[in-house]
């Protein structure tokens, strides 16, 4: 859980550069401006875990998944994200692969990735 | 007040660290993520037949990589680095949620992700109504005024005050 009250934040430095890379050069952010947007931020992630659940639970499903996080944003008229986040999903799982490969330690990355073929059980 | 007072004291440590540790601390938050998540969710028989093989080599492999990033943390970058925001505080934050149980690392990926994507929009937001006031510096009001304006952001009101 969580212990401190800090770990609801969002680290500042991170969510500074996300904000400036978001604007014009030319644009500065005042500090309160950049707390706020931090601490929307942070309202945003429970909200959309508490969608997400609820998607999940409807379909008796007990794992919150991508892809109950792509249908609460859906939901939640946050559909403009629903195709990048595609993108950035596939470049992970590809990622995770990957290292999967590279490293057949990494076998239990995730539920949806697992792979039945075991090609490194034929040395014997 | 004292809520403002708590935002301004977190911890910046990305702004302290060199570049090199900061990839680090993610990595080795990326790690820690993945290895809790996991276990909670494999197939028993899976987890119980990949320890038996496999865990005297992983436990090597991770020792040997948090070293060598310590000492050259350069090797890192080769690496794409998949978010900014650290997994682990996204997880935390989804963790107060008391409904859920268990979320795959793709489920905590994507909210990292969707995260970062608020973030940019909502600062888009804010300086539609920075430039419409022939501003150039986005002010507390701007974030409050797209927030007001836009319907998907409607759910901040009243919430930026925890």
């Amino acid at each position: 859980m969580v212990e401190r009250i800090e770990d609801l934040n969002l680290p500042a430095a991170v969510v500074a550069r996300l904000i400036k890379e978001a604007l014009p050069p030319s644009a500065n952010v005042s500090k309160e401006a950049r707390a706020a947007i931090a601490r929307a931020a942070s309202v945003f992630v429970i909200y959309l875990t508490a969608s997400s659940t609820a998607v999940a639970r409807k379909k008796n499903h007990k794992a919150i998944t991508a892809q109950h996080i792509l249908e609460a944003l859906d939901q939640l008229e946050f559909e403009s994200f629903v195709a990048p986040l595609n993108e950035d999903l596939e470049n992970y799982r590809k990622v995770i692969k990957e290292k999967k490969d590279s490293k057949a330690s990494s076998k239990k990355d995730d539920t949806m990735e697992v792979d039945d073929a075991e090609p490194e059980q034929d040395d014997e | 007040m004292a809520s403002e007072e708590l935002f301004s004291e977190t911890p910046v440590f990305s702004e302290e660290l060199p570049s090199g540790n900061e990839n680090l601390r993610h990595v080795l938050e990326e790690v820690e993520t993945e290895t809790e998540i996991a276990h909670s969710e494999e197939d028993p028989d899976k987890v119980k037949s990949a320890e038996q093989t496999e865990i005297p080599n992983e436990t090597k492999s991770i020792t040997e990589n948090n070293s060598a990033t310590k000492e050259k943390p350069a090797e890192k970058s080769n690496e794409p680095r998949l978010t900014h925001l650290p997994l682990t505080r996204i997880r935390n934050l989804m963790k107060l949620d008391p409904d859920l149980h268990i979320a795959t690392l793709e489920g905590v990926f994507a909210v990292t992700k969707a995260t970062e994507m608020f973030i940019d929009s909502l600062a888009k937001e804010s300086f539609v109504h920075t430039n419409q006031a022939k501003k150039k510096t986005v002010q507390k009001r701007d974030v409050d005024m797209a927030i007001a304006s836009v319907d998907s952001l409607m759910f901040l009101e009243g919430a930026m005050n925890f």
